[in-house]
């Protein structure tokens, strides 16, 4: 039994990452997908596109997806579409603001079986919160996880370091914990989306990165067996570097159904709408090879800055 | 026995995966591996298995029921399966 699997090997992906909608109650500073009020796309799939693709992956037996956005509970089909995963044994992770974790959505969720519900919290007090998450509520987003840990929903916490809540670190961690958080998430700010407006307020020196790190592995260590610590040190362009030659089973859908390669290119390599799961796939993985993947990655290396267009999709 | 909870298996053309979502790790199965873990995916108990395997592999039935006990408990070992 090997610990890897290459993903041209594998009949289907083993993972996907859905954007279901790209409108958002908040408009973060750092947001990659520049998410926001009014920012859906004006070519999302409809309810009979979305059940049909949610159908085309549970045929495929795709064992694990994953609800974003925007916010993916303002989609209005959200609840359909997850319950139709989850009650064909896949399992399901949602990613959202907490701004709905209602009881009542809390329970929803409990009942649909979701393997955990991720919740971004990119401050441990409501100055660098709101600083971060624009038109986010802070005392209703830890309400919500209060919500979802109520309903024995595992929650999962996802940080994203700027240069003014970075010195939380410590914090954020310890308040994950006792607000009753199975996991903790964090890696590097990405210079792309929002965050390409907003750098002079998010760029954090390499110095605090280095003690950021430090930090969280000091937390890891504290909470083993506790509350999973984990975080990714790798910058964009070696984590690319790496992906280059070794794919993640992993296919990122957009709202309007097209396929990205990778959330951190701007390369789309299927449209579901039109292809089938194993057209895309097939597509998915000689994509990587098209010679134009690569020059990107080398590109980024002398202008790191190459990642401001990732929003303006090259189809390979 | 049973897959673990957070445990998903599928099979494959070189015999099959065992993707464990909490940590996002994936294991490759050869084609007996991913027999066994079918089984298991099934709801068979652990000593049905091997006789069910021996048969349709046509191998010596002591030596599978030996390559299946320490399977098992490789996979127990690393969370993939529980009771």
């Amino acid at each position: 039994m090997n610990d890897s699997a290459a993903s041209e090997a594998l009949a289907a992906p083993l993972y996907v990452a859905w954007q279901i909608t790209n409108e958002c109650n908040l408009a973060c500073l750092h947001c990659i997908e520049e998410s926001g009020p009014g920012k859906a796309f004006s070519d999302e799939l409809d309810r009979e596109g979305a059940l049909r693709v949610v159908d085309e992956l549970m045929a495929n037996e795709v064992p694990y997806l994953s609800f974003s956005g925007g916010e993916p509970m303002l989609h209005p089909h959200f609840f359909e579409m997850a319950e139709r995963v989850t009650s064909r044994g896949s399992q399901l992770k949602v990613e959202t603001n907490g701004h709905y974790l209602t009881p009542e959505n809390c329970a929803r969720l409990k009942a649909l079986e979701v393997k955990a519900v991720q919740v971004s919290l990119d401050g441990a007090t409501s100055a660098t919160f709101g600083r971060m998450r624009v038109r986010g509520e802070f005392d209703r987003t830890l309400q919500g996880i209060r919500n979802l840990v109520a309903a024995d929903v595992p929650v999962e916490i996802n940080f994203s370091p700027a240069r003014f809540n970075i010195h939380e670190a410590g914090r954020i961690v310890d308040l994950a914990y006792e607000l009753g958080a199975a996991s903790f998430y964090s890696g590097r700010t990405m210079f792309t989306g929002n965050a390409v407006k907003a750098w002079r307020h998010l760029e954090v020196e390499d110095a605090d990165y280095v003690k950021y790190f430090e930090t969280l592995a000091a937390k890891r260590d504290e909470y083993r067996g506790r509350m999973r610590v984990s975080y990714h040190e790798a910058g964009l362009l070696e984590e690319l570097r790496y992906r280059l030659h070794h794919p993640a089973a992993l296919l990122i859908i957009l709202p309007n159904g097209l396929v990205k390669l990778i959330n951190a290119l701007p390369f789309v390599c299927g449209d579901l709408r039109r292809e089938s799961l194993a057209d895309v796939w097939a597509n998915f993985r000689r994509a990587w090879h098209d010679p134009r993947v690569a020059t990107f990655i080398d590109e980024l290396a002398a202008d790191p800055g190459a990642t401001r267009g990732l929003h303006k999709w090259v189809r390979v | 026995m049973r897959l673990a909870k957070n445990v998903k298996f599928r099979e494959e053309k070189f015999g099959g995966v065992l993707f464990e979502t909490r940590s996002e790790k994936v294991y490759t199965l050869t084609p007996t591996a991913a027999a066994v873990v079918k089984q298991v995916a099934e709801g068979r108990a652990p000593g049905e298995i091997a006789p069910a395997l021996a048969q349709r592999f046509e191998a010596d039935g002591t030596t599978i029921e030996r390559e299946v006990k320490a399977f098992l408990a490789e996979l127990a070992e690393k969370g993939l399966v529980e009771d």
